[in-house]
């Protein structure tokens, strides 16, 4: 799209270089699709719905992944569009928006661990109201890991409800939608109403990808399932998971076909989500002039108490990283020591910061070279992985490693990575880069220079700001992967992730804290740094701000 | 002298300006008017190497005795001039100048001296190190045309140069950009839809007269 | 007899002899090797104590050890069974790893370990034959491992919550109903789950010595089936009344810490004083068995037959069998894990640290009784989950 500039492209890009794009690119693709295609033979195989079919655990753990991802989807959704609604556009709006980056950084498995020290029974909430109880041992509360996956549904829905804000808050950013709502309340019509008949039927459906993407996620998590979900049966994603790491070869074969179950609930869940969007676009607005007023609204109050929980979970992982002794009922820790950090283990921590900026910068690249040499029309497909569960792409990138024999190297653990990092990166980029003014580029080229030096000194560096921001964005997503670093990792690498994870199991809280805080600090800092760096860049220079 | 020879551009086997010629001495100014989307900016696109894929055309582009239109825009030295500034807002207002002179200027410092020198003759003494985002509009348009010349181009696109400009800024400008042009002796294109844009003197064409009914 | 003596020790002498260059060999293809140690990564201060390891192996041997932190072991089985199976004969990813039971015998069956090595390790001489360091659940070594330390299954308890502990299957039982929802156990096929299972079975089991055969339906029905009517009765006064359960025994040990659960329980004798010494549990916490015994076993380290860096895993493993690296391993402070060495064998100087008790510690003498055969271990997960895996 080239939003209201006149049609030019700047040309130049020879075949080479579109071929080197799309070359690059299909290194991080390509390699999967064997291994999918082995797991779709094993589909076909009765014996392996037979095996499924006769496990007892199947069923249930189903049902708590369909519970699970049901509520974290729909709260999410509620959750995200009811402050929206509540707020936009106002003052508070802006202090809303303005928290979400931290809120969006944490990761999930630290997410998840500060709402478990939360929420458990011997949990801070437990702890704080247990005097009033008169409790000496914790009370028999299901807030983790029960059953139905609601916990573990919540914990999504709040977690994934600052996505959906973010990207609610993009699509608003629009000019024309300030302006319509601005027209609206001059003919008289109050916000909620002005949502419903001319907001939402415009951004609804630019949400549905994103959506998807909060489904597909919340389908297939892994990392939060172990600590938040429940456990007899867990949920089918980490029984999957599972059945794929069983020495049994019976096992990892049925390990596969019901990783492409969990892609069959994602198409149905998909379906079903079109079906109930195809009725929203023909549903009637109603259009009879009444102007109805504001209606009081529980929702938006639920999302700031989900911002408190995510600001409270996230101190008393601090809290708990610096705690001595500190037993139920205990509400504050007996002593606070930095005796645990100096003797913490920061391999992981170095793990994942290597990792974090090899793959993010290979992913930066290869972005931009597709975004200036590649393809411009059809490239819907690379943001596949985004909208489609893990595990399945995951056992086929493992699979292609071992028949390379570069499971368990730092190229293979890179490698398995990018196909999560690339798509986010480009996805945080392809705005900014497509509304870059072609003219600029043109005007570059006529002065003389070839279209990669234009780019080097002219395009990328005017591109700053999304660039590095995407580089965080790519960061970010390395250190929070779990399933890939443990697949491709061949569990060599351990990652402050899979630390984490591996602590949450039991040991000692003190140590998982620690993990946690390192976890919640990489991406945060990734994102501060980027901040600073475009600051500094547009300190002497007023056109880049 | 920069000739058009046989200029026809189609979109979807439609045509949309079929025989189009052309030849601008050196320092002539040719006018093409027309009204907007009436392909004026399409033709000045296929001359700079920038048409955009959905259009095909056929044709000769010849500079100097030599045929252009086949090759990479970086090798035309053909300068273009645009209704923005363009700057690079990442770039001082020397560097941009900088950005545009030929290597052939060698060391740090006499690059300088020579962008200062430049800098002094359109009046704005000191702007070296200055960010473009805090000169005037008028400023601004001309360190753009300077940028454009200091690359020594061998003919010049006007895209709409003064369409952004108040009235008062406009004839100061225009003037401005004419005398540069004439000085240098360049074949230079202007497209236009506005009849007061057009040099005393200068040649017209209408665009419409090579638009296939 | 007589006679034959001096022959027999010129025998073994010259074995010596030439066991030494065979062992210089080792050391010198060693040099330089990056051995990657596949261990269980869930405990701090094991894992503190193979850091130390690795950096001694670094220093006196310079062989470079990686500890890759494993979950669960059987994890490592597979990665070693899909590699050769792939074709990766050499070159494995693993080149040592911690293991016992069902997955060393997994390992043997399928002719995927290196060796015997380990009774050709200097090293072996100090090893305590006394102790059952040639039979793993049943199944002999054959030198295929190693062992590493010896383990046996061990009740915590608080001594502000409870002043009498069971001290049986059926006394847990009376035990769990007096004190519902706060009494658990790891879910199986977690290590420590599985083993509370093996440990009520042959309590329970009608005649306990079937137990030590190769697994057959019959036998594993009529065997069984106490344990399941036990199991059946157990479960409705359970934590959570058996819908949910424990990650693990550590999680137990923070369970027991906050006074979720009452019971704890672990493999090592010496865990809770190691907790109470790095306040995870209260100072009033004990450890304690039951009378007619508990069960006890001996963990190994094995080398997989594609493994890359074989002269290095023998120099770390022979390290880790070392008096210095035993004795270090026995303290209480280090991790308490006892050592599989004699005694009376090693320098004096390393006495102390394997004799070293402490609050917690579990202080009185409690039978050994050895592991069911491996077989039976897949046959009771399999059942258990089948019988209370989706409730």
């Amino acid at each position: 799209m080239r939003i209201g500039l006149p049609l030019i492209v700047a040309r130049g890009a020879s075949k080479g270089s579109t071929l080197l794009a799309i070359g690059l690119i299909c290194i991080v693709f390509l390699p999967v699709i064997p291994g999918l295609v082995r797991m779709g033979f094993d589909f076909f195989q009765i014996s392996h719905w037979f095996a499924i079919w006769q496990d007892t655990q199947t069923i249930p753990a189903l049902m708590a992944t369909l519970s699970s991802t049901l509520i974290s989807g729909v709260l999410a959704l509620a959750l995200s569009l009811s402050i929206a609604i509540e707020k936009y556009p106002s003052n508070a709006w802006h202090s809303i928006v303005k928290r979400l980056p931290s809120l969006l950084a944490m990761p999930h498995a630290a997410f998840a661990i500060g709402f478990a020290f939360l929420f458990a029974p011997a949990g801070w909430l437990a702890r704080a109201i247990a005097p009033l109880m008169a409790w000496d041992s914790p009370p028999d509360w299901l807030t983790v890991q029960d059953p139905y996956g609601m916990s573990l549904g919540i914990a999504l829905a709040i977690k994934e409800s600052f996505f959906l804000l973010w990207v609610m808050m993009n699509l608003l950013g629009e000019r024309h939608i300030a302006q319509q709502i601005t027209v609206a309340r001059s003919l008289g019509y109050q916000r909620q109403q002005i949502w419903r008949s001319i907001i939402l039927p415009q951004i609804l459906p630019r949400m549905m990808w994103p959506f998807a993407a909060v489904l597909a996620y919340s389908l297939s998590v892994v990392d939060m399932a172990l600590i938040l979900g429940p456990t007899t049966p867990p949920t089918f994603a980490v029984l999957v998971w599972q059945w794929l790491s069983d020495p049994d070869p019976q096992r990892q074969a049925q390990g596969g076909v019901a990783a492409l179950i969990l892609l069959l609930v994602l198409l149905t869940l998909g379906g079903v989500l079109r079906g109930v969007a195809w009725v929203y676009q023909r549903a009637t607005v109603d259009l009879d002039g009444l102007r109805q007023p504001n209606r009081f609204s529980m929702l938006s109050w639920l999302y700031q108490f989900g911002v408190l929980i995510s600001f409270s979970l996230m101190i008393l992982l601090f809290v708990w990283s610096l705690a001595q002794s500190w037993f139920f009922p205990a509400l504050w820790p007996d002593e606070l020591s930095i005796k645990a950090w100096l003797n913490a283990d920061f391999t992981p921590f170095k793990t994942s910061l290597w990792l974090g900026l090899a793959t993010s910068l290979i992913a930066l690249v290869m972005v931009l070279i597709w975004l200036e040499w590649g393809p411009q029309r059809n490239n819907a497909w690379l943001y596949a992985p985004l909208v489609l569960p893990v595990i399945p792409l995951s056992a086929a990138q493992y699979f292609a490693l071992l028949v390379l024999h570069l499971d368990g190297t730092v190229m293979g653990l890179i490698w398995s990575h990018l196909l999560w990092v690339v798509p986010y990166v480009l996805l945080s980029l392809v705005g900014a880069y497509r509304q870059f003014d072609p003219r600029l580029m043109l005007t570059a080229q006529a002065l003389g220079y070839p279209r990669w030096q234009a780019c080097l000194y002219m395009k990328w560096p005017l591109l700053m700001r999304p660039i590095l921001g995407a580089f965080a964005l790519g960061f970010a997503v390395s250190i929070a992967q779990y399933v890939p670093t443990l697949f491709a990792g061949a569990g060599r690498f351990s990652t402050v992730t899979t630390e984490a994870i591996a602590l949450s199991s039991g040991g000692n809280r003190r140590t998982m804290a620690i993990q946690a805080v390192l976890l919640m600090l990489l991406p945060m800092l990734a994102f501060a740094l980027a901040a600073i760096a475009s600051h500094w860049q547009a300190k002497h220079r007023r056109g880049l701000r | 002298m920069l000739e058009i020879k046989s200029l026809c551009i189609k979109q979807s086997k439609q045509a949309l300006i079929g025989g189009l010629n052309a030849q601008i001495a050196q320092g002539e100014v040719l006018t093409l008017m027309g009204a907007s989307g009436s392909g004026k900016s399409t033709v000045l696109h296929w001359m700079i190497g920038a048409l955009d894929p959905i259009f095909s055309a056929t044709g000769e582009l010849i500079l100097n005795g030599k045929r252009v239109d086949q090759i990479p825009t970086e090798q035309r030295r053909i300068g273009i001039l645009f209704q923005d500034d363009l700057l690079f807002a990442h770039l001082s207002v020397g560097q941009n100048l900088a950005f545009a002179l030929p290597n052939e200027v060698k060391g740090q410092s006499l690059r300088r001296q020579v962008i200062e020198a430049q800098l002094a003759q359109i009046g704005l003494i000191g702007f070296y190190d200055r960010d473009p985002a805090t000169l005037s509009g008028g400023q601004r348009a001309r360190v753009s045309v300077l940028r454009t010349l200091l690359a020594q181009p061998q003919a010049l696109l006007l895209d709409e140069p003064f369409g952004k400009l108040d009235a008062v800024l406009r004839e100061q400008f225009r003037a401005f950009v004419f005398e540069r042009v004439t000085a240098l002796a360049i074949p230079t294109l202007l497209v236009t839809h506005d009849i007061a844009d057009i040099p005393p003197q200068g040649r017209v064409l209408q665009i419409e007269d090579f638009q296939h009914a | 007899m007589n006679q034959l003596l001096p022959i027999l020790m010129a025998f073994s002498l010259s074995a010596t002899v030439m066991a030494n260059t065979d062992w210089n060999k080792i050391e010198a293809d060693a040099k330089g090797q990056t051995v990657y140690f596949n261990a269980w990564g869930g405990g701090e201060n094991i894992n503190a104590y193979i850091d130390w390891a690795a950096t001694q192996t670094q220093k006196k041997y310079g062989v470079s050890v990686k500890h890759v932190k494993v979950t669960d072991t059987s994890d490592v089985i597979k990665r070693i069974k899909t590699e050769v199976a792939a074709g990766r004969t050499t070159n494995g990813s693993v080149d040592v790893l911690w293991v016992n039971g069902e997955n060393f015998k997994a390992l043997k069956q399928a002719k995927l370990l290196y060796g015997p090595w380990a009774e050709s390790l200097p090293n072996w001489r100090f090893v305590d034959l006394n102790k059952p360091v040639r039979v793993d659940f049943s199944e002999p070594t054959d030198g295929l491992e190693m062992p590493w330390g010896t383990a046996q299954l061990t009740f915590i308890a608080n001594q502000a919550t409870v002043k009498n502990p069971p001290r049986s299957a059926q006394a847990l039982l009376a035990f769990a109903k007096a004190n519902a929802g706060q009494v658990s156990y790891p879910k199986p096929p977690d290590f420590h789950g599985t083993t509370f299972l093996k440990q009520l079975l042959l309590e329970l089991a009608p005649d306990a010595k079937v137990l030590q055969q190769a697994l057959s339906p019959e036998l594993f029905t009529k065997a069984s089936a106490p344990l399941w009517a036990y199991l059946d009765q157990l479960h409705p006064v359970l934590w959570r009344k058996g819908s949910s359960f424990p990650k693990s025994a550590a999680d137990m040990n923070q369970m027991l810490a906050d006074g979720q659960l009452k019971l704890a329980l672990t493999f090592n004798p010496n865990e809770a004083a190691n907790l109470i010494a790095t306040q995870q549990l209260p100072k009033t916490a004990y450890s304690f068995g039951f009378s007619k015994g508990t069960i006890g076993n001996v963990h190994f380290l094995a080398i997989p037959s594609n493994a890359k860096a074989k002269a290095g895993a023998q120099v770390f493993a022979n390290f880790l069998l070392s008096p210095e690296a035993q004795a270090k391993k026995a303290d209480l402070k280090i991790w308490g894990d006892p050592s599989v060495l004699a005694l009376d064998k090693i320098p004096a100087q390393y006495r102390q640290s394997m004799q070293m008790t402490a609050p917690g510690a579990l202080n009185e003498k409690i039978p050994t009784l050895a592991e069911p055969h491996s077989s039976w271990v897949a046959a009771i997960e399999a059942e258990w989950l089948k019988r209370y895996g989706a409730k």
